[in-house]
């Protein structure tokens, strides 16, 4: 049974909502906010008027990340005008998409809780097909934008990123970088989101077992400006996907991870060394004008650093071995 | 849900369904015929052939059939592990449901239970695989366990064992750790005995074992060494491991600083040889910190004072 497998970390089930909250509306609109020029007004118009042109009850919480400016005077303008369908919740520092979403989470009364970007960066209609693929039993319709309307630079660096996504992560997935998402409320209730995972969610909610299905949507427009980013936005993506990677694949056994590439460190070191040794013993050459002697040396200790660090990971998840849960049980015919 | 059964059989299953029913007749058969009350756990990885189907049409004749179906394919541990929580029977026991197993040797590990060992183990000593692509790897794997965690086990690989119910309710296992249980419950008191038991070639499907897997046993075997044996004083662990650097540094130092000739101490001590030493001797203090990083993780979860299934078996025998 060696097919596709990944050990993925589980913290026990979350505690099941307090028998008072009900979750009696079809969808929960939630809109993490970052910036004061936000077009909140807009989005809650487009889909808030798309579900009901499609019959379905819904509210929407917008949650704000640590910023006011116009689009909170908008928000409590709505506030009034939709009473408690539309509201607000309001950061004092900012936390980013994770925190925003886990938030309104708690708060939210929808069976299916539609993430979306701060401004119409898609048809709105496009909810439709998403909706009905949750209907027919997905857990998640993530986006994928085709064709895509930003300029082709940010084209190209987003098609690099999600290829490479595709290679390290088994699970295909086009396009992380929308997330106008419908997920079903238990997905997330049962997959702990946070950090800067949001990006990643669909396949986090993949590897835990979770359908997740892929619905191409029409793009509308992009905010953000043309051109390359900051070198830290390349560095942090880069170490985003190492991270998930390393937690998709290696959670519970760290060692297989760190014992890979110490292994290789140590065998280049070995491999110096012995040569080294022989050359010694058999050709009478010295060692004391030798640099690369320290090279092997140093090889040869960074992998064994490194094998140490599998062993501490290790002992870690052992010790935390009965709250683990590996797998993820659709039925039980008891 | 009526009274606990004596046995519970739990077969992680993975397209398997034309084994299923023979698997399930023979159960049947030899469960029956001893007047034993049992209930047979069948736990479908994802299967992509029609095993759920088949599975539900037995469980439609003979209630005693229990099924758990994951969400994707998550290997044979989780397998186990989720049919371990579901088992209600006083003796669990693990079988393959590609029929390789015979259902028949079920009494004959029962009897090495009741006698009372905690696990016993099937151990087949005449095996009908493929010599040198599974027997050969095999028992190498084997020795080196053996060696590795001193648990003297013949045949780690054989799916096929019995445990008593405290054993697999209070072990938990992850990450292809199966292989390893009698290792890890004996590190934890538990008896473990050894039956053989038959094997029979495959009469259905492929084998899903590969070849590939050298590194990757080696390095879970590390693991399953360190876990077994110092899980609870990982510092030990790491202070012994430390040992061979720090005796290296010094052998070093020792040999670029002494005179062979006359055993005294060189006026001028070569650079390399100070770099080296400094290194190693770096090495083995990083190796005790680890370990003291080690123990504290250990004892930030608590683990050591829980030691459930130590307490457990102790008190039973």
């Amino acid at each position: 049974m060696e097919a596709p497998r990944a050990p993925l970390l589980e913290l026990p089930p979350a505690v099941p909502a307090e028998a008072g909250a009900k979750h009696e509306l079809d969808v929960t609109i939630v809109v993490p906010v970052e910036t004061g020029d936000a077009e909140v007004g807009e989005v809650v118009a487009a889909l808030g008027g798309e579900l009901e042109r499609e019959g379905r009850s819904w509210e929407c919480i917008l949650v704000f990340d640590g910023v006011r400016g116009a689009a909170w005077q908008r928000a409590q303008e709505l506030s009034r005008q939709h009473g408690a369908k539309v509201r607000t919740i309001a950061f004092k520092g900012t936390f980013g998409e994770s925190t925003c979403l886990s938030a309104a989470l708690e708060r939210a009364r929808g069976r299916t809780i539609i993430t979306s970007p701060q401004y119409v960066q898609v048809d709105p209609v496009e909810l439709g097909p998403m909706l009905a693929a949750i209907d027919a039993g997905a857990d998640m319709a993530t986006p994928w934008r085709r064709p895509r309307v930003d300029p082709v630079l940010n084209r190209l660096q987003s098609a690099c990123f999600n290829w490479v996504i595709r290679q390290m992560i088994r699970g295909d997935f086009h396009d992380l970088n929308c997330y106008l998402r419908a997920i079903r409320r238990e997905v997330l209730e049962g997959v702990s989101v946070y950090g800067d995972m949001y990006r990643f969610l669909p396949v986090i909610a993949h590897r835990h077992g979770y359908d997740v299905v892929e619905v191409p949507v029409r793009h509308l427009k992009e905010w953000g400006t043309a051109g390359f980013y900051g070198l830290g936005v390349y560095v942090r993506r880069f170490l985003d996907v190492l991270g998930v990677m390393f937690l998709t694949k290696f959670t519970l056994k760290p060692l297989r991870f760190f014992g890979s590439v110490g292994a290789l460190f140590s065998f280049m070191g070995l491999f110096i060394l012995t040569w080294l040794a022989w050359q010694r013993i058999f050709l009478g050459s010295g060692l004391y004008n030798r640099p690369v002697l320290l090279l092997g040396v140093m090889l040869f200790i960074l992998g064994v650093q490194v094998i140490g660090f599998g062993l501490v990971g290790e002992i870690i998840i052992y010790s935390q071995a009965r709250n683990l849960r590996e797998y993820r049980i659709e039925r039980i015919y008891e | 849900m009526g009274p606990a059964p004596r046995i519970s059989v739990v077969v992680p299953i993975y397209n398997e369904e034309e084994s299923l029913p023979v698997l399930y007749r023979e159960v049947q058969e030899t469960l029956d015929g001893r007047g034993w009350s049992w209930e047979l756990i069948f736990v479908d990885d994802r299967s992509s052939d029609d095993s759920r189907a088949v599975v539900l049409a037995l469980r439609e004749r003979d209630p005693r059939v229990k099924l758990v179906c994951f969400r994707r394919n998550f290997g044979q541990t989780a397998a186990l592990s989720a049919g371990f929580e579901l088992a209600r029977g006083e003796i669990v026991v693990t079988m393959d449901g590609d029929l390789q197993n015979d259902p028949a040797d079920i009494p004959g590990l029962v009897a090495k239970i009741d006698e009372g060992w905690d696990i016993a183990a099937g151990w087949r000593k005449d095996r009908r695989d493929a010599y040198l692509l599974r027997r050969v790897p095999s028992w190498l794997a084997n020795r080196l366990v053996a060696a590795v965690t001193g648990t003297r086990v013949h045949d780690t690989g054989c799916t096929l064992k019995a445990f008593r119910r405290q054993v697999v309710k209070n072990l938990p296992i992850y990450a292809e750790q199966h292989r390893f249980l009698p290792a890890m419950s004996r590190s934890s008191g538990a008896r473990v005995g050894e039956v053989v038991v038959h094997h029979r070639p495959r009469r259905f499907g492929r084998s899903k074992y590969g070849l590939e897997r050298a590194v990757r046993v080696l390095l879970d075997l590390l693991a399953i060494q360190m876990i077994s044996r110092f899980s609870h004083r990982p510092l030990h662990y790491f202070g012994l491991f430390s040992l061979p650097f720090a005796a290296a540094s010094l052998l070093f130092l020792f040999m670029g600083t002494v005179n062979w000739r006359t055993f005294e101490m060189v006026d001028e001590w070569p650079q390399f040889v100070v770099f080296v030493f400094v290194l190693f001797l770096l090495l083995a203090f990083y190796y005790v910190l680890l370990g003291l990083l080690s123990e504290l993780a250990v004892t930030a979860s608590g683990m050591h004072r829980r030691r459930v299934l130590d307490r457990i078996l102790s008190e039973l025998h």
